[in-house]
């Protein structure tokens, strides 16, 4: 049966979460029309609450793996085994429907590392092709769209802000406050972490409610920030925007030129439409934006679309999430808001030769785990009988964590390829993660875990425990760099405008520009920077015939 | 509701979870209920998501369905291989099934079953990452239908411990209340925002806590 074609469109974006939405929203108040094609469902609030076991257990939210499974291994001449790796929700708003939302800015060093660190055996370092001062205004635009709780010059190593943030900083947690109180008596420096929730009513939106069921959960009261509460409205009030969930887009077909004509896809029911448009955003996330141009083969790109660079998929980076847990005498309540209402430190982020590895990350105070009953847990307690019911009573509400952010460098051969054998339950062949791990990101994890142990004893701690990484296994849901930016393309897939160097009606605005991975949540940075390159499209494409 | 156990089987699994949460001066699996909400875990797929206002569950259909079903086919397996595996051990050491051997002979049998290892690294990764959403050291498709029968059980005992209430566990809260969580009345608390814990946080404010003439210097 032929393909139905619907209405052509000015800009298909394919996706609908953070990077996706924050595109749509730019476009269409610029008046452009947008066909976004979002492969999952498009879930309302009504849809969530404050349930542990579906949120956390039972992918409410999270991709069933039996559906989309990926595979992984750790060097070309292993197996792959079947392993969600890195998996993020897919539905509209994505990842930021179940977040708390930390929305740190990256430090102006971000966008220089090789020059600041020189060359790293066994990595690909590179500097970005634009700079902090180029994002700036739109790291701007989206704290003030989505209303960021925090403190403008808490953070003593963030690089210069045109404003302040729109609301203050949320209430203090106890683990919170011991992060403070640690870090003071170190002489490090803490800032409330910045947040994408409301402290204050702010745009007809009333304050968020502070509840134990954030982390990992959709707000029911739609009070959190996220691309589901904010961008999505935003868009849909222009009258432009036209979300189809339960569209899978399997292709994005070519001419003879090169130039993409139309994303072919599927909706629920199976049924196959072509989406014509000039432009075409990809916005998928770094794993699937990459699958997807590994799938669009064509005669003009037997290697997939725009990667006759073979740069299409390497140097991912996925950061990687651990911690030191602190037990404290008096109750912290690591649980109460979530776990994740949080305070920094960037004390250790920019990057020192001293320390004897490159860079550094993020540090913050967090609950333990997803510090909820059921998905508690320390390192020492046994899997059953009384010990671990007499730990469950004692520490659940006493312990907390300092959890890191490493930030993994780039290497060539890490890198998202098509699976051979395994397919989703569309038959179509999953993403295959191959992902070796560097001694650099080794070293910082030590180094972050232990000074994330010194603030906890400084505040008090009876004991701490101290979680290295062992290696890079996807748990942050942060994915970058599987279609570098850069001028070059020989070395890199977009130009600094996140436009493929092959192919001009295509823009990637997800984490796959990112060269490096950085040592911070990148999602306030995605959205930033889906911000500008939207202008820049609405700027240029503006004028016809570019 | 549909459940999955014969008596037996049910009789064999209470055994084993009032030994993993015992009750001891507070209550254990047998108070909270745990073995109703596994039993009516495994009874089919009408159970695996509550409506988020409390007011029943979920009509899962599609690939969602499907691979619900392939997923609770695999526990089923996991447990009735299981339970036939924990009597044979206990007809051979003791001449009587599981779940007629007293507590230290059920506890020694259930230490026999463990393994010390994947549940090391199952403790380690849940103390970085809750259990969700998939047990990264492992390297397997998902926490659930790859862990062994022990570790299985022990989960579903401790979700039957903790979970919300409308699962059929956790009975009158008594899982919150023997770690001191104030949980919502209802799920339908939560769902109308009507649940807060704000009073567990500090008094005073960040800035309180904060040098700030310091954040100033560095800069």
């Amino acid at each position: 049966m032929p393909a139905t074609k619907p209405e052509r469109t000015d800009v298909c974006i394919i996706g609908a979460g953070a990077s996706g939405a924050a595109a749509a929203k730019v476009l269409t108040e610029r008046g452009f029309r947008v066909v976004a094609l979002e492969r999952g469902p498009w879930r309302t609030k009504e849809t969530f609450g404050g349930d542990e076991l579906a949120n956390v257990n039972r992918y409410n939210l999270w991709p069933d793996p039996l559906l989309n499974p990926r595979t992984y291994r750790q060097s070309a001449d292993e197996d792959a085994v079947v392993d969600l790796f890195c998996p993020v929700p897919q539905m509209v708003g994505g990842g930021t429907v179940h977040w708390q939302g930390w929305l740190p800015r990256f430090a102006p060093e971000d966008f220089r590392l090789h020059s600041v660190v020189g060359d790293l055996p066994g990595t690909s370092l590179v500097d970005w092709p634009i700079s902090y001062d180029d994002l700036e205004p739109y790291y701007t635009q989206v704290e003030w769209a989505f209303g960021v709780s925090g403190l403008a010059g808490g953070n003593a190593f963030e690089g210069p802000r045109s404003k302040g943030y729109p609301c203050p900083p949320l209430p203090l947690s106890r683990y919170a406050q011991k992060f403070h109180q640690g870090a003071r008596r170190l002489g490090w420096n803490a800032f409330p972490t910045p947040q994408a929730a409301l402290s204050q009513p702010y745009n007809g939106r009333p304050a968020t409610v502070i509840s134990a069921f954030a982390q990992q959960h959709g707000d029911p009261t739609g009070t959190r920030s996220s691309a589901l509460n904010v961008f999505v409205p935003d868009a849909l009030a222009t009258g432009r925007y036209g979300l189809r969930p339960e569209s899978y887009v399997r292709e994005l077909a070519v001419d003879a030129s090169g130039r993409i004509t139309a994303a072919v896809y599927q909706n629920e029911a199976g049924e196959t439409f072509e989406q014509e448009a000039d432009v075409f955003i990809l916005a998928c996330g770094a794993v699937e934006s990459a699958r997807l141009l590994l799938l669009s083969t064509s005669a003009r790109f037997p290697n997939g679309l725009a990667n006759g660079s073979d740069m299409v998929g390497r140097n991912v980076t996925f950061h990687e999430y651990s911690s030191a847990i602190g037990l404290f005498d008096d109750p912290v309540h690591g649980w109460a808001g979530g776990g994740y209402v949080s305070a920094s430190s960037m004390q250790f982020y920019n990057h020192d030769d001293s320390r004897g590895f490159a860079s550094g990350g993020h540090i913050a105070s967090a609950g333990v785990g997803i510090p909820l009953p059921i998905n508690w847990g320390l390192p020492d307690r046994p899997l059953w009988g009384p010990d671990a019911k007499a730990m469950d009573e004692q520490f659940f509400n006493h312990s907390m964590a300092v959890s890191i952010v490493v930030h993994d460098m780039p290497q060539h051969d890490n890198r998202v390829e098509l699976d051979e054998e395994v397919v989703d339950a569309w038959d179509v062949p999953v993403a295959r993660i191959t992902l070796a791990t560097h001694e650099n990101d080794l070293a910082m994890g030590r180094f972050l875990i232990d000074r994330g142990a010194d603030i906890l004893a400084a505040a008090g701690a009876r004991k701490t425990y101290k979680v290295y990484p062992e290696r890079v296994t996807g748990n942050c849901s942060h994915q970058h760099g599987t279609a570098r930016m850069g001028d070059d393309p020989e070395v890199s897939v977009l130009n600094k405008w996140c436009r493929a160097h092959e192919v001009r009606n295509l823009f990637v605005v997800d984490g796959s520009p990112f060269p490096t991975g950085t040592g911070a949540n990148p999602t306030l940075t995605i959205m930033a920077n889906a911000w500008r390159v939207a202008e820049y499209i609405a700027d240029t494409h503006g004028q016809k015939g570019n | 509701m549909s459940t999955f156990f014969d008596p037996h089987q049910r009789a064999t699994i209470a055994a084993a979870m009032a030994r993993i949460i015992p009750t001891t001066g507070t209550p254990g699996a047998t108070e909270a209920g745990a073995i109703d909400f596994l039993d009516g875990y495994l009874g089919g797929i009408d159970r695996i998501y509550a409506k988020p206002d409390g007011s029943g569950f979920e009509t899962l259909s599609g690939r969602r369905a499907d691979a619900w079903r392939r997923r609770i086919d695999s526990l089923r397996t996991t447990y009735v291989e299981g339970i036939v595996d924990l009597d044979q051990r206990s007809r051979e050491a003791h001449g009587v099934p599981f779940v007629e051997l007293d507590e230290p002979q059920q506890d020694a049998m259930l230490a026999a079953i463990e393994r010390p290892g994947e549940e090391q690294k199952l403790n380690t990764a849940q103390a970085v990452m809750g259990f969700a959403p998939v047990e990264p050291a492992l390297q397997q498709v998902g926490a659930e239908i790859s862990l062994s029968f022990f570790a299985l059980l022990a989960l579903h005992t401790r979700q039957g411990f903790y979970a919300d209430p409308i699962y059929g566990g956790n009975r009158g809260q008594v899982g919150w209340q023997t770690i001191g969580f104030p949980g919502p009345s209802s799920l339908a608390e939560v769902h109308t925002g009507r649940y807060t814990v704000i009073d567990y946080f500090a008094d005073g404010t960040h800035e309180q806590e904060m040098d700030i003439s310091r954040a100033r210097d560095q800069a």
